[in-house]
């Protein structure tokens, strides 16, 4: 019996039904999540956790057609949910980029290096449920650059290198050139002694002093060196250091360079396998299952 | 064995004015007579101590017994054959003894390579080697801070490549000596082949030592055995210097790799393989220190054959010898 003294009050039964639908709804949605995780249905568990993003690429749908309505229930649970994801993902990703080593830094989620040779860079991070490589943009920049490079057919830091070995050839230089500088000193200073000693006719006086201003000059100008040459041991070392770490950053990359090659054929492949990434993987699944 | 022979001597000097007026002090108690057999007595006994000096040579010259052959040569070592009446004029040195007791040692196991030589300039014996020749005289050299032990030494440049001592039974091989000898003044100069022969030689010196006498023996980098640690001796990483080996490597054709725990791996042609790692001494994690290692199949390949078959890492390592010189026991060198 409605109570007349209410203006407008919903049916009860059909509030019932409406949340007992919702209810079901949701148990339907964990039910099947639980049962693709029982069947090791990575491939479902994907369209479940984003089912916009499986329809737009994956089937080609429009995506706003999709009810993604119950994902959210699943997203306190993310990082076990990538921790199982993990295990397949990773397989296939070191059978397509057999040149990246991953690491588990917590539940479910992983960093990778590139290679496994010595002081190999730390290359970014994984998406598991992404699917995707979040690379570390610095190193990733330097990579590309030593690919834009290679058509100039230099490495990324050949000019760094050649500068600054440049540099420490003519510190180097500065350094062998001390016993000349010193001899070339004891001459301009008797020279300095002598002119100041010389007596001359007045009118010859500032042709003098013009000529003995010189020698103070130049004597001035070779101490400027001795100073620079006296740090040049410091500056040589710390030169060394510095193309040690750039050829270093050559190799690696010459390495990483090769090993794309290798298995891309080229950096542009590479970047596009990157971009399909999240569609070859389903694609993989899909075939998997057949 | 020697003991018999260490009695005081009394000294008799019939020549000496002073002295024979001094024992006419007592004449009551040392008559003429008695200080003639006294005399006579002393001259046996020197005769006596050359005669077991020359049974002890026989045996250094002709035994198979390896344990007497050893027996002899501490004896000769450590014998005054000379007394305060006997005097022999023509002696071998006690470094001439430790080269001919090589010499049979390297015999009584058909691997005599060496050739003990007789310098009438310097009187005195030296080892020669095939191949090596002139280029090498090798003498041992009395250390003269420890009297019962000895250093094989290249007389030439003065590197002491390897220490042993009788009595505490041991040999150390020195590391730098080996490494300027062999490794820098020997590639210019020989082939792999001699100077190969030459490093086998000397294994085979620490190995009959080590399983005829049980010396402990250190072949430092020449120990081919996969368990060898070479030591360096800098305690530092050597960062830098396996930075460059990387770069180097990769020149070469060969990848410097990153192995579990810090360690740098680098495998070579016939699946050897260098490793350079942080080792943990006997357990003791606080106590680590850097060290090379070389791994094998066969067990035959030390970080000297290393060091000789590939240029670009000998001249790593000779390049960064401030951070990378592998240790020798520091006790003798």
């Amino acid at each position: 019996m409605a109570n007349p003294n209410q203006l407008s009050l919903s049916d009860h039964k059909q509030a019932t039904k409406s949340l007992t639908k919702a209810l079901l709804d949701k148990v339907a949605y964990l039910e099947s999540f639980e049962k693709a995780v029982q069947d090791q249905d990575d491939r479902l568990v994907y369209q479940l956790i984003d089912g916009k993003r499986y329809a737009t690429e994956i089937l080609k749908q429009d995506g706003a057609e999709v009810d993604d309505t119950h994902e959210h229930l699943v997203r306190d649970s993310y990082a076990k949910i990538s921790d199982y994801l993990s295990k397949n993902l990773i397989d296939y990703l070191c059978e397509m980029y057999p040149f990246f080593y991953f690491e588990e830094t917590a539940i479910g989620q992983y960093q990778f290096f590139f290679g496994n040779w010595w002081g190999r860079r730390l290359f970014g991070t994984l998406d598991v449920l992404k699917v995707k490589f979040n690379f570390d943009e610095t190193e990733y920049q330097k990579l590309a650059r030593a690919f834009a490079l290679e058509s100039e057919n230099k490495r990324l830091n050949s000019d760094q290198i050649a500068l600054l070995s440049q540099q420490s050839d003519e510190l180097q230089e500065l350094i062998d050139g001390q016993n000349e500088r010193d001899q070339r000193k004891d001459e301009l200073r008797q020279e300095i002694k002598r002119t100041s000693q010389e007596k001359v006719m007045p009118w010859e006086a500032s042709k003098l002093k013009e000529s003995k201003q010189k020698l103070i000059d130049e004597l001035s100008y070779l101490s400027e060196l001795d100073e620079k040459a006296g740090n040049a041991y410091r500056q040589i070392r710390e030169n060394e250091e510095k193309i040690l770490a750039l050829s270093k950053e050559d190799t690696l990359m010459s390495y990483e360079k090769q090993s794309i090659v290798a298995k891309f054929g080229s950096f542009e492949n590479f970047e596009a396998h990157n971009a399909a990434l999240y569609r070859n993987y389903i694609a993989d699944l899909i075939a998997k299952q057949k | 064995m020697t003991k018999e022979y260490e009695k005081p001597t009394e000294t008799f000097r019939p020549n000496n004015k002073k002295n024979a007026e001094e024992t006419r002090a007592y004449a009551g108690s040392l008559s003429t007579t008695g200080r003639l057999m006294s005399y006579n007595d002393q001259l046996k006994e020197s005769l006596k101590r050359g005669i077991y000096f020359t049974k002890v040579l026989d045996e250094l010259i002709n035994t198979d017994d390896k344990n007497i052959l050893l027996e002899s040569v501490m004896t000769l070592t450590d014998y005054r054959l000379d007394t305060a009446y006997l005097i022999f004029p023509q002696q071998y040195s006690r470094a001439d003894y430790y080269l001919i007791f090589l010499n049979r040692l390297l015999q009584l196991h058909q691997n005599e390579q060496v050739i003990l030589q007789s310098s009438d300039h310097q009187n005195e014996l030296y080892h020669e080697f095939p191949g090596i020749n002139m280029e090498g005289y090798f003498t041992f050299k009395i250390d003269e801070n420890m009297r019962e032990g000895a250093y094989y030494v290249d007389k030439s440049t003065g590197a002491r490549l390897f220490y042993i001592n009788f009595k505490r039974q041991l040999i150390r091989f020195n590391s730098q000596a080996l490494t300027d000898l062999l490794v820098v003044d020997y590639s210019e100069k020989f082939d792999y082949k001699t100077v190969k022969r030459f490093e086998t030689y000397l294994v085979a010196i620490g190995k009959y030592f080590k399983e005829d006498y049980g010396f402990d023996v250190d072949f430092n980098l020449l120990d081919a055995s996969n368990n060898a640690s070479y030591q360096i001796s800098s305690a530092d990483e050597p960062r830098e210097a396996l930075d460059k080996l990387f770069i180097i490597s990769a020149d070469a054709g060969y990848m410097l790799v990153a192995g579990e725990s810090g360690r740098a791996v680098l495998q070579l042609k016939n699946n050897v393989v260098v490793s350079i790692l942080r080792q943990a001494e006997h357990d003791d994690l606080n106590n680590a220190s850097w060290v090379i290692k070389v791994q094998d199949e066969g067990h035959k390949v030390a970080w000297f054959d290393i060091l000789y078959k590939y240029e670009f890492i000998k001249d790593w390592y000779l390049d960064n010898l401030t951070s990378l010189a592998i240790k020798s026991d520091e006790r003798f060198f």
